[in-house]
């Protein structure tokens, strides 16, 4: 693989150890997901409400909206507690709902025991060449979704606090 | 920067655009050997490498009396640290709540 092949398309990994065990890591992060999920992450066009994980292999991950509606960001694609969680993440680079899980990118965490008590949890997000294929997910787009430059400063203050 | 990274994505989502930016990743390449190797024409080559450099992610070079594509890994890089930072915060604010008030867990 040349050095711009492993630049072009390569997974981004994250790894962060939380002084908790591996049952609550993973509940913090399931069940416990509008918890700690930012506010601003959703592609609806109100405020969000509630940041949901259906705990369940091909449950919805979605946020619910002021204004009644869900907005669909994606997918459980395994639902191993608690050590281990899949997911389709089918947000377009126009920030709309990607039907087609063939052009999903896919998010893999991990939660591994540490002999402390903590826990380690990995992240890989992985896929990123399916999102570029077919000009079927421009369709889809939602209007007046938030830009990615809006994310990036939002999601940096969010680091800071 | 914001702009780059939406037009970047865009400019991937025709699959024979794809299939160009696809060949560069393994090395650079003229608009003739690009219009020979891929079932697509050398004017309909050249679109697709405008779009791609306008994206930021090919520029060219001359090389003798011909000019070579290649890919600009400053833009393709500029996706993927988009991601990096997503998640980075995300995981910052998922350890915080973890960690919290553990009393009666």
């Amino acid at each position: 693989m040349t050095m711009v092949e492993l630049a072009a398309f390569a997974p981004v990994r994250k790894s962060v150890t939380v002084k908790t065990n591996v049952e609550r890591a993973f509940r913090v992060f399931t069940a416990g997901f509008d918890t700690w999920w930012p506010r601003t992450h959703h592609i609806g066009k109100s405020p969000m409400t509630k940041a949901i994980i259906e705990p369940v292999a091909g449950g919805r991950c979605y946020s619910a909206q002021q204004d009644g509606t869900d907005c669909q960001w994606g997918t459980v694609m395994a639902w191993e507690p608690p050590h281990r969680l899949v997911i389709a993440w089918q947000i377009t680079p126009e920030w709309g709902f990607e039907p087609d899980l063939a052009k999903a990118s896919e998010v893999e965490i991990r939660f591994t025991p540490e002999p402390d008590g903590a826990t380690r949890v990995d992240l890989e997000h992985r896929h990123f060449e399916r999102m570029g294929q077919g000009g079927a997910s421009m369709r889809t787009s939602v209007d007046g979704g938030m830009g990615w430059g809006d994310l990036l400063r939002l999601f940096a203050g969010e680091a800071a606090k | 920067m914001e702009a780059n990274q939406v037009e970047a994505f865009r400019s991937l989502s025709d699959p024979t655009r794809l299939a160009v930016f696809e060949r560069l990743v393994a090395g650079p390449v003229s608009v003739a050997d690009l219009a020979r190797e891929l079932p697509v024409s050398r004017p309909a080559v050249s679109q697709h490498l405008k779009v791609l450099k306008r994206a930021g992610l090919v520029f060219d070079r001359a090389q003798g009396t011909r000019r070579l594509y290649q890919l600009n890994p400053a833009g393709i890089d500029e996706l993927r640290r988009y991601f990096d930072r997503f998640w980075d915060s995300a995981l910052a604010s998922f350890k915080r709540t973890a960690e919290g008030n553990q009393e009666g867990t």
